[in-house]
C-alpha cells in the first residue's frame, strides 16, 4: 500500500518547484490519479514530461498497480 | 532479452500503428489498455495489438525498450508515443488523427 503524501512527496522533491496533487481513486492505496505541475516540463513533450514523473516515483513504481498522469508545464 | 527487442524493433518498423495491451482488443484485460484501443478504434485507422499476457517475454522488454514502466504502449510511425494518458490527451487535442494519417500513408 502507498500513500498519497508519499507520491506527492517524491515527485516535490524530485522536480524542483513542482506541484503535485494527488488521489487515491479506489481508496485502496494503489491507484492513483496525480497532477504534476513543474517548470522542468517546459520545452518537454509528453513523453519525456511522464518519463520525468515515473523516474521520481522509482521504486514505489512497482507498489502502485494503475497510475494516471496529467503533466502542466508551470 | 536482445532477440526479443530486435522483434519489437521489427514490430514497430513493420507496423505503422502498434499497441502492446494487457488482452486483445475484443477482450482487453486491463482499463487503461480498453481506453486505449478505443480512442484508436474512434480514429480508424487498422493497427496491430500485441498481448503482453499471451507473449510475457515481451511485457518487460517493450518497457525497456521504450523506457516506460507501463503497459498499453503506442508506437505510431516507428517511435513511441505513450501510454493511455498521453494517447487520450493527444486525441483531445487533435493531434493523435494528423499524427496517424501521416504515418499510414508512408
Amino acid at each position: 500500500m502507498v500513500n498519497p503524501d508519499e507520491i506527492r512527496t517524491r515527485i516535490e522533491s524530485a522536480l524542483p518547484g513542482a506541484r503535485a496533487a494527488v488521489a487515491d481513486t479506489t481508496g485502496g492505496g494503489d491507484h492513483f490519479e496525480v497532477v504534476v505541475r513543474a517548470a522542468a516540463f517546459a520545452g518537454k513533450g509528453l513523453v519525456e514530461q511522464h518519463q520525468l514523473v515515473y523516474r521520481a516515483l522509482g521504486d514505489l513504481m512497482p507498489r502502485i498497480h494503475a497510475l494516471s498522469i496529467r503533466t502542466e508545464p508551470s | 532479452m536482445s532477440d526479443v527487442l530486435d522483434e519489437i524493433a521489427r514490430e514497430v518498423r513493420e507496423n505503422a500503428i502498434v499497441i502492446y495491451m494487457k488482452g486483445t482488443p475484443t477482450f482487453p484485460m486491463c482499463g487503461f489498455s480498453a481506453a486505449t484501443v478505443e480512442v484508436l478504434r474512434e480514429i480508424g485507422a487498422p493497427f496491430k495489438a500485441i498481448d503482453v499476457l499471451a507473449e510475457p517475454e515481451k511485457r518487460d522488454a517493450v518497457k525497456s525498450f521504450s523506457n516506460w514502466p507501463t503497459i498499453p504502449q503506442v508506437f505510431v510511425g516507428g517511435k513511441f508515443i505513450g501510454g493511455c494518458d498521453i494517447v487520450r490527451q493527444m486525441h483531445d487535442r487533435g493531434e493523435l488523427a494528423p499524427l496517424i494519417t501521416a504515418a499510414t500513408k508512408r
